[in-house]
This record gives structure tokens, sequence and C-alpha cells, in this order.
């Protein structure tokens, strides 16, 4: 099938940017080929949905507000009441689901289409970040892994945590070329570099 | 002209140079300087004219409490007005202006006023510009003949109207503590919190760290305080867990300890770095605040106290330490308190000549007494400045003896030659935060000033802030309230035994007439303007503050406030706390709008763009923005107009086949095994009938019974279904139905999400859409059995899966064709190729609103909040057999109203267009039209009728079909003739789109 068409467009321009003559301070980039399947849970059947999530993908969870895995490409975090991200680099990511999760235990929508994932990486990420987003990206309110639902310009976005110096943004793929600049724009204070 | 520059001191750069113009003329300081101080060093006394009297004015204060020396600062055709001078850094290239004079500050032709002085008094406004019931003056019509120039001739500085190129910055920030201050206070508080592990914000509004402490004369540590503070700063900066922002001003404390703050980032750079900002919007999320804010030294009103050269007993000592610019050759100082001794030990031993001291009190300390005889300054105790004289700097001033007891003058004027003197009425706390945060302030009978009220949050505050005025008491209250488990070591400080407390004198009123004395700089606002609202019944703080403007601009009263009510409180007879104090208001000091604004604008608000976008920009589309959303409006050719364009568009679809992209409608998934049973509640009629793969159409209510929201709803599976809804109400729909799901039926198992951006939709309409489709969809027929009216139907596309139903918004026979949005270019292309034997072409909105108007179809300008479902012709689709929302209303009497309007449709009698908005008349007289009966909600021209039509809420609807009125639209001087018709202009039997 064909590949999917990026909404970033002409937007998306490899290189540095801003204030990068003394280095960079964050490298974006979008990560594409990714399935993003959203899996919510009934109320009463959180914990066998973590379970099979677990089954599926191998990123084990526990019931805990936000708590999210990382494992490569893989992904997992909560970012709602029962409600979860499960992000891979399979297109077949919503069929395994499927074969372990039943519609009495949750439904399941595929997001692919819907979302675009950029990852914000560098020392000046939470700097970056916190001129669009008000959370608070240090790592003892937003532990590593973790999920949050938040955000930007009063548009729903979800961050996943990735390490010390990197987050995912999954924006909505209809504002995503509008984010991607403003991103930009926030981000060429420290420098930045796109990849 | 004479430099004042000391020959030493100061925390300006003296080795290097810099150059800047004030009101067109070249002058120069040093880094480190502000306007006022290099202005001030290079002899320049006279700053700015006053709002009402265009009196001159020079430097009062030396912080954000100036009321006085506010400039406009150019850069381009950017004018920024109401600088203050006081706290702007010089730069090269720094352009400033004064402001409020003409043509010049020298010769201001408005200095005029000053003989019309008691025209000017407070009220007058109000009593000047009060219009009679009757006559050619009635109402307020005087005043706009004036007004312009009054405008004129009073105020502050003027606005550019050039857009301002500078970048701001909005950034969150989340601590455990928020220190608000760095002075000695809010250093120690700081550390201790800091060491903690706490993670903590310093915010300091000033360029460097240390506060009072930056202008002292004491020592800490056996060293200048100065060093002190900038060891202690540079120490606490160095802290991982703490955050020191200088030149950061917290401007409001709001509830949830959320406070707001202006970070100047680069306003004092002649050169940005690339992606810097001008000015940062910080808002500050933080578990306890704690506000070293200090204190304001408050001036006393006497006869003739705002003339240059009359300042704050702080200030002169400020520029003389801080900036090592002496305020004058000869300077006195007057006060009712020891603080002024203080200064007078640090500009002795600065360098600075102090003539004398002039206290009100009759008698004073004897350290007080040794540091005049050390200043080999003459000390009047018992004494009151009675008056000044001074053209565009003060040259002398008149004392009289006064006794602080009944506060009454007496004896012979005696003169003494001085260029500046230095007042101190006291100190009031800085507890504007505070005060913003909630509570009353409590009156403090020692201090005579107001202390922060008790916290109604996790907040605390520490120094002079909370009253405490000597070193020593103020490092120790900062280390308990930084942290209870603080254990840090204090250091010694070196100090004179000095009383801050006043004596409770706050105006000097001398016996006979004299000059004006001034409570409100700013807005020369008089002790005799608030003595006159009291006379005229203004007795309320808040009154006097309307009625006089004391205590408004940008200095927001810090130096009018405490004097003015004492004055208020002494016309009633009363004490200052009886009297009360208005509560401080965001922001402590000015914002800028841009700061404000941040990045929400142009380029950088929000966009919403469809899959197609790029397609649409690279194929002519003229777009148009609907909210966030870019649509496309027409696809013009050169030379085309719009309506010729839409009528193009409009005409293919009727004679062939055109596509529209309709992705920004709003997409619903609904799953769970309750999804049927929530749709038959929040829709008028039933979807749990509706078969697997079939769509319906369905109209929502509100609560009230009135029209919500309209559009087709998909049953996807047995649990499953997509609803749509219109593009405007997609967000307001998903809202709907997440409260009733999370609040009035939390035991239906349904799961809601947004999936607007997953598909990418294309209508394909017309009489050879059919023929379209077959020639690219794979997979399933779309013949008239398979995919009959409302069928859906599983595909691809060059291999690409799609959802088609068939569906009609225009009337014709035509598919919503559904892709992932990733696709969706590629399948916009796909129809395209599969079109061109029926010269398929693409339509913008215009030509879609044409089509639906011919139709008769409704869209969010007929479900407008007012309409119901009768209204629209809908109440076919009321199910009796069930309740839904809204239900419960439509018996309600004024949903039965025979005279509500209902829709209809018009044709144009003239052959011009009906413009829209137009409203809906009887009489043919255009420029006296009879009531209104009804108003147009959309208009076109219609290609497939060959006339303009529209369609038009009025009363009696359908009954009024076949009758002629005018569409009248006074703005834009239109009056036409029209046949009211039925809505259903086009194809009323529907056999176009069920064909």
């Amino acid at each position: 099938m064909a590949e999917l068409q990026s909404p970033i467009g002409s937007a998306y321009v490899t290189g540095d940017h801003g204030n990068a003559a003394g280095g960079v301070g964050v490298t974006i980039r979008e990560r594409i080929g990714l399935s993003i399947i959203q899996i919510t849970a009934w109320s009463d059947t959180i914990p066998e949905v973590l379970t099979a999530i677990g089954s599926a993908t191998g990123l084990v969870l526990q019931n805990k507000p936000g708590l999210g895995r990382v494992a490569g490409e893989k992904s997992v975090f909560g970012f709602a009441p029962g409600r979860y991200f499960v992000v891979a680099a399979t297109p077949e990511l919503e069929l395994r689901l499927r074969s372990v999760i039943s519609a009495d235990l949750a439904t399941i929508i595929d997001l692919t289409h819907g979302r675009t994932v950029i990852r914000v990486s560098g020392p000046d990420a939470e700097w970056v970040l916190s001129k669009l987003f008000a959370i608070d990206f240090s790592e003892h309110a937003f532990p590593i892994a973790y999920g949050r639902a938040t955000l930007h310009h009063d548009i729903h976005a979800n961050i996943q945590h990735i390490d010390d110096e990197t987050f995912d943004l999954y924006v909505f793929r209809t504002f995503a070329r509008s984010f991607w600049k403003t991103l930009g724009h926030a981000a060429e204070e420290v420098g930045y570099k796109v990849e | 002209m004479t430099s004042s520059r000391l020959p030493r001191g100061g925390r300006v750069e003296r080795s290097k140079s810099v150059r800047f113009t004030f009101d067109g003329k070249a002058y120069s300081g040093h880094p480190g300087d502000t306007l006022a101080s290099a202005l001030l060093a290079s002899g320049i006394t006279l700053f700015g004219r006053s709002f009402k009297y265009h009196r001159p004015r020079g430097v009062f204060a030396a912080g954000s409490d100036e009321p006085n020396a506010l400039v406009t600062v150019l850069s381009g055709d950017v004018r920024e007005p109401n600088v203050r001078a006081t706290e702007l850094e010089i730069h090269d290239g720094l352009v400033t202006q004064s402001q409020n004079r003409f043509p010049s500050l020298d010769h201001d032709f408005m200095a005029i006023n000053q003989l019309a002085g008691p025209l000017f008094s407070a009220g007058f406004y109000y009593k000047t510009f009060m219009g009679p019931a009757i006559g050619p003056l009635r109402g307020t019509r005087f005043w706009m003949f004036c007004e312009k120039f009054i405008r004129r001739a009073a105020g502050l500085g003027k606005a550019g109207t050039a857009p301002d190129p500078d970048r701001y910055e909005r950034m969150n920030a989340w601590c455990d503590v928020l220190v608000v201050g760095s002075g000695p206070a809010g250093l120690i508080a700081a550390e201790a919190a800091a060491g903690t592990g706490a993670r903590v914000i310093i915010a300091e509004e000033r360029p460097l760290p240390g506060g009072s402490l930056l202008a002292s004369a004491e020592t800490i540590d056996g060293r200048d305080p100065s060093v002190w503070a900038r060891e202690k700063a540079a120490a606490l900066a160095a802290m991982p867990n703490v955050r020191f922002l200088t030149r950061t001003s917290v401007w409001g404390y709001y509830d949830g300890n959320v406070l707001t703050a202006i970070e100047h980032v680069s306003d004092f750079k002649p050169n940005r770095t690339k992606g810097q900002p001008r000015q940062r919007h910080w808002i500050i999320r933080t578990g306890k605040t704690i506000l070293a804010t200090g204190a304001f030294e408050r001036p006393m009103v006497f006869p003739g106290n705002d003339c240059p050269g009359v300042m704050l007993a702080d200030a002169v000592r400020r520029f003389a330490l801080e900036y090592g610019v002496a305020a004058g050759s000869n300077v006195t100082l007057f006060t009712n308190n020891d603080s002024a001794y203080e200064a007078a030990r640090a500009l002795s031993l600065a360098g600075v000549n102090i003539v004398a001291i002039v206290d009100v009190r009759a008698d004073v300390s004897g350290a007080c007494r040794d540091i005049a005889t050390a200043a080999n300054a003459e000390l009047l105790t018992g004494h009151a400045v009675t008056g000044t004289h001074a053209g565009k700097t003060l040259s002398s001033i008149t004392v009289q003896h006064f006794n602080a007891e009944t506060c009454r003058v007496s004896g012979a004027p005696r003169e003494i030659r001085t260029d500046c003197l230095g007042v101190s009425g006291g100190w009031s706390p800085a507890i504007h935060l505070a005060s913003q945060a909630g509570g009353k302030p409590e009156w403090d009978e020692d201090l005579q000033a107001f202390l922060p009220p008790e916290p109604n949050q996790n907040w605390v505050v520490t120094g002079a802030a909370a009253g405490y005025m000597d070193t020593i008491s103020v490092l120790s209250d900062a280390a308990t309230k930084g942290s209870a488990k603080s254990r840090l070591i204090l250091p010694p400080v070196e100090a004179p035994m000095l009383d801050a407390s006043p004596a409770p004198v706050f105006q000097i009123e001398p016996s006979a007439k004299s000059q004006k004395a001034f409570v409100d700089f700013q807005h020369d606002v008089t002790a005799d303007d608030v003595r006159l609202a009291y006379r005229e019944g203004f007795h309320s703080v808040e009154h006097l503050k309307r009625y006089t403007t004391l205590g408004m601009a940008t200095d927001q009263g810090k130096t009018s406030n405490v004097p003015g009510l004492a004055i208020m409180a002494d016309a009633r007879g009363i004490s200052i706390p009886e009297a009360g104090t208005t509560r401080f208001r965001p922001p402590f000091t000015p914002v800028s709008f841009g700061a404000l604004a941040g990045e929400r604008y142009g380029d950088l608000r929000p966009h919403r763009l469809t899959p197609m976008h790029d397609w649409h920009l690279a194929n002519g589309a003229k777009m148009y923005e609907a909210g966030l959303w870019h649509r496309p409006m027409i696809y013009g050719s050169h030379g085309e107009t719009v309506e010729q364009a839409y009528v193009r568009e409009a005409r293919a679809v009727r004679q062939s086949v055109g596509i529209v992209d309709v992705s920004t409608l709003g997409k619903i998934d609904i799953q769970g095994p309750d999804a049927a049973e929530l749709l038959d509640r929040v829709y008028t009629n039933m979807f749990s009938t509706l078969p697997v793969g079939k769509a319906r159409y369905g109209l929502m209510l509100r609560e009230d019974g009135l029209a919500f929201d309209d559009g087709t709803t998909w049953r996807l599976g047995e649990t499953q279904f997509l609803m749509t809804t219109t593009t405007a109400n997609a967000g307001p729909v998903m809202q709907h139905l997440e409260y009733y799901l999370d609040c009035i039926w939390p035991e239906l198992r349904v799961h809601l999400t947004s999936v607007t951006d997953v598909w990418a939709g294309t209508a394909v309409a017309g009489p050879k859409a059919r023929a379209l489709l077959e020639a690219c969809v794979t997979g399933t027929k779309v013949d008239n059995d398979t995919l009959p009216f409302m069928g859906i139907v599983h595909s691809k596309i060059e291999g690409v899966p799609v959802m088609v139903c068939r569906l009609s918004f225009s009337g014709e026979l035509a598919y919503e064709v559904y892709c992932g949005s990733g696709y969706g270019t590629r399948v916009w292309e796909a129809l395209l190729t599969a079109g061109k034997p029926f010269d398929v072409m693409p339509y913008g909105l215009e030509a879609l609103g044409t089509l639906r108007i011919e139709k008769g179809h409704v869209t969010g300008a007929e479900i407008d909040g007012r309409a119901s479902a009768h209204d629209l012709h809908l109440d076919w689709m009321l199910s009796k057999k069930k309740p839904f929302i809204g239900s419960a209303m439509l018996g309600r009497e004024g949903l039965k109203d025979e005279n509500r309007l209902s829709l209809v449709g018009l044709v144009s009698l003239d052959n011009q267009a009906i413009t829209g908005g137009s409203h809906i008349v009887t009489d043919a007289r255009p420029r006296e039209p009879a009531d209104s009966f009804g108003h147009v909600t959309a208009a076109c021209y219609s290609p497939a009728l060959g006339k303009y039509i529209a369609l038009a809420l009025v009363k009696h609807g359908t009954s009024m079909i076949g009758n002629r009125a005018f569409a009248t639209d006074l703005l834009r001087g239109r009056h036409c003739p029209v046949e009211i018709v039925s809505h259903h202009m086009y194809d009323p039997e529907g056999s176009r789109m069920h064909g």
C-alpha cells in the first residue's frame, strides 16, 4: 500500500535552524511508520486489559494513572482512566490487540491516521516544551515512560516521556503542520535540528 | 549642562560608554545605567509634563513606583509609551522621547492649563459634560464634541499604530517555592528553602539581586551588603534546584497559587540573538509563595511637592549608591521618620553634599543627631517644608515651624537654597501581591502602614513587606519563613540603631493659600481634590478612587495610596483603617499586550488543515478560514469573480459530477454495547433500529427543545457507530455527549473518541457520481442494489481501503468517500482521474452552499440556537415512540407560538443579489422600512434556477408562501423585492438524489 502522506508537508525542513551557531538545544523529527491504537477499558476490566496489552506487546503495565512503558519503537501509556495508547512500528498491531482484547473488555480504535508523532529530544527539550504546554516536565512530576493528556493552544495532545531528554508528542493530524511551525518557533531561541 | 556623576561609586561600568537619545538629543551613559540615572548624570532634571496641568516633572522614585518620569521608546515605526525611565536600561541606539507636551518639553503650550487649575478639579468631566435633557447639547453631545480636544491635551504617552515586530513568549513553570524579590529577605528565604531540596524559583524585578542592599551603607558579614548579596545570589543560582530570574516582575497572584510574571529577556539589548524573545510571560504554579517584595517609601504631601528636584529620599540614595549619580549638588532631606537619616549617612559617605535635614518631629534620637552632625547637615527638627521654588528644577525650599501633634505650621518662613529635596513620609510594605491573593490588609499603628492580610493560600510574607524594617530582623524573619527546618547561621549586620516608625504626619497644610500639594503625581490629583471628593459625598475609598482617579494609571498608586487615604480619613474625622483601602488588582506593574498575547496570532495561532490542503492550494483554491479550518471557497480561474466561479462549479455538479473536500465534518467514534441506546437518547429519531451498514440522518435538540445539530450517523457494527456532525459543532457535540455519559448516564457502557482527524472525506455529487465511482472503486459494486440511498460499503480505491456512504447534501446523486487521512490526497486524485471522462470538477464551499440553498437543506445558519425542529420543517424527525434530550420541552408555549419564524425560500424579483442578513419587510420604502418579520440566513445565485435566491426565517413562514416582500439591508443600502417560496426550491421530490 502507498506510504502515508505526512501532514507536515513543506514545513518539514531538515537541518539546523534558529540560534544554532553554538549548538542545538533540541532535535525534532516526525516518527513515521507507527501504528497508534487506542484501547479504552471498561471501568471494571482495567486489570484484564493491561494483562492483555502486556501479552500482545510485551509491555507490562500496572494500573496506575499515566504509567507507561517504552521499549525501542514500541510504547504504551495511559492518559485517562482506563484509556491507553499502544504504539508500535507494526501494521498488524491492531489485529494482534484485537486477538486478545474482546469487546467485553475494551473498545479499540486505530488512530494511526489521526495523530502525528513528533519526537523532541535534547538538553533544552523541557525548556522548549514548557513554552507550549502547561504541564510540569520535570522527571519527579512526569517520570520517564509516563504519559500525559494535555493541551497546546487549547487543543488536545498527548505526551510520553521517553528518556531524560526525550519526549514524544501526539498531536492531531490536522493541526500537525501548524503545531510543527509553532514548535520550531519556540525552539529557535535554543537552536534546533530537524532530522 | 553639568555632569552629576560622582567621582566614584555605583555599579555602572564606567570604563564603557553607551550612546542614546532623549527628545532627539544625543547623550551618553554607562552600561548599568537606567535612562533616569544617565539623564540625571547629564544634568537633566525635567523628564516630562504632568497629566492634566502639564506641570514640569522630574524623576521622583528610582524603581517601579515611578509616577512622573515616563517616556516613549521609539524603535523604527514602533513606539512604546509610558516606560518608566527609572527602569529603562540604556543601550547603544536607544531612542526615547518625553510625553504629553507640545511642541517641546521645555516649551509646552499646554502648560497654560496650570492657569485653569480650578476648572480641572476632581469630577471635571462629570460636571462639565453631563449635558441637559433637551437642546443641542443634550446627553453626551457636548462631550462628543470636546473629547478629541481633551484627549489631545491631557494624558500620558501615545501608543503607536505600527505592528509590533517583537516576539513574545509564554513559559509555564512549576516549583515548590516561589520567592518574589531578592533583597535580603528573598535571598535568605530562598537559601533556607533551597537547602531543604525544594525546587525554588526566585523572581527579581531588577537587573541585579540585592534589593535594598544595593544602596545600603550598612555592612553584612563585614562586607558591602551589595557584595554579600551578589555572592549569595550567585551561590543560589548555581544550585541545581534553583532558577534565578532577574528583570522579572511578578505581576499577578491568582487562585491555586498561580502567579504571573514578565521577564524582560532582551529589552535592554541593542541586538537580540535569533529566536530570543523581547519579553517572556511566565505562568508559575507553586506549592508555596514567599513574598519578599520589600517596601515603597512614600512621600509627604506639601505645597509645591511635585517640582523637578523633589524626589523620594530613598531614590536620592539609590541614584548615588547604585549609579554613582548625585541627584543634586546641595541635597536637603525632609522626613517624618529615621530612615532619611540612613539615607543621609549613605549619601554623605558617597560624597553627596547634604545641606539640611528637615524633620517634622520635635525631637530625634541621638543616633539621628550623630548622623546629621557627621554629614555636616543642619538639623531642623519640628520643621516642615511649606513651599518650593523651581523653574525646570528646584532652586530653594521654604521651611517653617511645625507641630507634629497638631499638624499646624507656624512662624516665619525660611528659605533654604537646595537643588534636590529628598522626602521620606514613611514606608509602605509592598503588599500588592498579597492583597491580590485575597484578604483585607491590616493597619499597623507603629509603621503607619498597611501590612499583608492573613494568608488564604500557601503563602508567607517576609522582610520589609511584612513590616520588618531593619536588616537584622529581616534576615531572621526570612530564615524562618523560608523553611521551618532552616538551620541557617545568619551573618552579622552592622547598622545604626534607627527606628523606621514615622510620626503620623502625611500632609503639611500651610495656614495661608499656597501652591498645589499633590497626592497622585501621575494623575495630577491634589490634596484639595481629595477634600473636594469628600465634600461632594464620595467618602468611600472606592468612590474616592473613581471620582478623583487617585491610585489609577501605570503606577497604581504605589506612592499615593496611603497619603490619599490619610487625607480622606482626616476629612471624615476617622482613622485610616476605618477609611479602609482599595484592594490591589493585577498587574503590579504594566504588562505589554504583546506579552499577554504571546504567540497566538498570525501564523502561530492554530491552523487546521485537511489532508488535501496542499492539493487545494496547488490547484488555485481561494481558501476561506472557517473557525480554525482552512477550506477551499472556490477554485477560481483567471479573471473570474467568486460568483462566476461558484456558479460554474455548482452547474458542473448539477450537470455531471463534482467532488468536494468534506474532511472538516466532525466525526465521533461511538462504541460499546449501549451505543445505540445512547444515540436513541441524544437524537430525536431512532437509531437502535438502524441496520449495520446503513446510515441515517439525525437531529439533536438542546435540553430546551431547540435544534442543536444535525448530521448522518453510520452503523459500522452492532456496537459501533460513526457519528458525523457539522464542522462548527464538532467540539460542542463531543462535549455534549461526554457530559451525558459522565454525569447523567454513567451506567451506559459507551466510549467516545473524536476521529475527525482519522478520516479524509470527499463528497462525490452529480448525475455521473455513480459512474465515477464505478470507474475507481474495487472490491464491491456501487449500483443501487448494493449501495442504496443511505447504504454503506467497504471497498478500495487504488488499493487504499475506503468506506463509501450514499448520502446527499447537494440534492444530487451523491456519495461520501472516507479513507485514512494519510491517503486523503491519493484518493482525492484517484477520484479526479476516474472522473475525467465526465469532466469532474472540484468545488468549494460557495458552490456547496449554493447547492444546499437550492435544495433547502439547513446548516448552522438556520440551526442558529433559536430555531426549533418545527421552524425548520424537521418535525417529521421527532420520534413519538421514545423520549430524547429536549423532548420534554417541545410542548412549551414558546415553541408553539404561531408567530415563530420558520424556514422559507426567497426569489429575487429584480434579478439582483439578495444580501445575507437582510431583514424581511413589507414596506416598499427603502429608507424607512416597516417592522422586520424575518431575516435572510443564506443567499446565492442559483445556476439551476437562473435566479438570485435565498433561505430565510420569517413569521408565519409556510402561510406566507406566494406573497411578496422586501429583503432590506440598511447597512449595504439594498432593498430587494422578493417572492416568498417553499424552501425546497430545487427537485422538491428528491428524485435526483434517490435516483
